[in-house]
């Protein structure tokens, strides 16, 4: 049961079942508690040579045991998101803890993923349960419909679940090459059904490089 | 504990969504915005530099700073657009028929109905008119009378009340000066150089800004000093107060270090260029 104390530490209750979270997040905990590493982008062979191949590394830990524990990561504000079936996508670097019954994969997120600096790949989680992700700043819940298309900095990006397509949105013109370009040069436009979660933050981007 | 989920009905009409975060409706209408301060927007919203064309009427009547010129962009269209700043204190002010200074980096969006111009001080940016500005801060702003003095890093800007003025404490003028009471190796010191010219970004609390007469001065609850993008010098000109190279900006330095303005048309610093 994931419970938020504060806006910046989560507590979760166990009893007997077991919490994926990242490497090195647990501040304190009571009762009997296990710690064993794990890493991301799927279990087995095939989890490990995805991890290799896409760059897309997390290292997460397995915690189980009975009591509370509590984690927390540089004091970086924790959103929860509940699944109840659907696909929650997020940057790894974004993701704090998940139920353990949930799954976690990688997903080819293309040329969107570049333009956000963490790869061309992101992490993806889906089942039922709870999950938590950290954010610089309380991240802003945005709601896509069919009617309102939303579009989004990358560098303000954090996750998104639900039906919803990504495409990059250039504004890049020539203007932008003479230092008169509208400074919003990249965006992420989802489109379909879903939610968005942006920080109210910019993190430094490669397209901000280019 | 429910987290509240937006979409365009519900999102606050020029209004803060959190503390962090701030919400401009734009109804056909425009906003100047300092550029990758937006983080998302519904709607049909387009983003244009200082430098377009069809934007002269405008920034003839509202923008007066060539020196940020290259920072500034107009948002315009229909729709509601989310603006925020590493995660910092974010909140709108009305002035009504009045004026305001606020320091450079502090300032996100303004309406076109006020007048953005440089402060005679250098760093600081000066707001005329009636108009709704959105700016950000280190923890929140805290609002104080006149007659005061203020830590530098403190100060967010003021409004009304005369521009500031240097105090130094009684110590580091002795040492700066020379007198005879100070020995010659201090006199040349470092420390007391640096606190008389400001060269060096030297300010322990034996330098405060003093702020006389009727006004409002706005202190950000923090002393971190937001990082700011430099903003150039002043022309060298008789008369024109930090008209010399390397006295830009009065917090930090910009991505190059160097206090040379910003024109449009330059090249390098693709980053800022693209917003991002």
């Amino acid at each position: 049961m994931f419970r938020l104390q504060g806006s910046k530490v989560l507590a979760v209750e166990m009893t007997g079942d077991s919490v994926h979270a990242k490497n090195g997040s647990m501040v304190a905990y009571d009762g009997e508690m296990a710690f064993k590493k794990l890493s991301g982008g799927g279990e087995g062979l095939r989890g490990m040579v995805t991890r290799r191949l896409t760059g897309e590394q997390m290292t997460l830990m397995e915690v189980k045991g009975r009591g509370t524990c509590w984690f927390a990561d540089r004091a970086s504000e924790i959103n929860l998101v509940s699944l109840r079936g659907d696909k929650l996508h997020v940057e790894s670097s974004n993701l704090l803890a998940t139920d353990a019954g949930l799954r976690t994969g990688t997903t080819f997120t293309g040329l969107r993923g570049a333009s956000q600096g963490n790869g061309l790949f992101t992490t993806t989680v889906e089942g039922h349960g709870q999950a938590a992700l950290i954010s610089d700043g309380p991240a802003v819940v945005l709601r896509v419909t069919p009617q309102y298309p939303l579009s989004v900095d990358p560098g303000a990006y954090v996750a998104h679940q639900g039906e919803l397509r990504q495409s990059l949105q250039s504004g890049v013109t020539f203007r932008t090459f003479f230092g008169e370009g509208g400074g919003e040069a990249f965006q992420m436009r989802f489109e379909g059904d879903g939610l968005v979660y942006v920080q109210p933050s910019e993190r430094n981007t490669v397209a901000g490089d280019v | 504990m429910t987290v509240p989920v937006f979409d365009p009905a519900t999102l606050p009409a020029d209004g803060n969504v959190n503390p962090y975060t701030f919400c401009v409706e734009l109804q056909g209408s425009q906003w100047f915005l300092q550029k990758g301060k937006m983080i998302a927007y519904y709607g049909q919203i387009e983003f244009n530099g200082i430098g377009h064309g069809a934007l002269e009427r405008l920034v003839r009547t509202s923008f007066h700073s060539p020196l940020h010129a290259g920072d500034w962009v107009v948002a315009q269209g229909s729709g509601k657009m989310l603006l925020a700043d590493r995660a910092f204190d974010v909140n709108s002010f009305d002035l009504d028929d009045g004026n305001l200074t606020i320091r450079a980096g502090n300032l996100l969006a303004y309406q076109p109905s006020l007048a953005l111009k440089q402060s005679i001080v250098p760093g600081f940016l000066t707001l005329i008119g009636t108009g709704k500005f959105v700016a950000a801060s280190n923890g929140p702003v805290v609002f104080m009378e006149p007659p005061m003095r203020v830590d530098p890093q403190a100060l967010v800007g003021w409004a009304d009340c005369p521009s500031p003025c240097h105090h130094y404490d009684h110590g580091y003028v002795r040492r700066a000066g020379g007198t005879p009471w100070s020995s010659g190796v201090e006199s040349l010191g470092a420390g007391g150089l640096r606190a008389m010219t400001g060269i060096g970004g030297a300010s322990g609390e034996e330098h405060q800004f003093e702020f006389v007469g009727a006004g409002t001065v706005l202190l950000q609850s923090s002393e971190t000093l937001m990082p700011e993008q430099a903003t150039g010098a002043v022309p060298h000109e008789p008369g024109v107060p930090g008209g010399g190279a390397g006295h830009g900006g009065t917090g930090g330095q910009g991505p190059l270090g160097s206090g040379m303005p910003r024109m449009p048309g330059q090249l390098g610093d693709l980053q800022r260029r693209f917003g991002l």
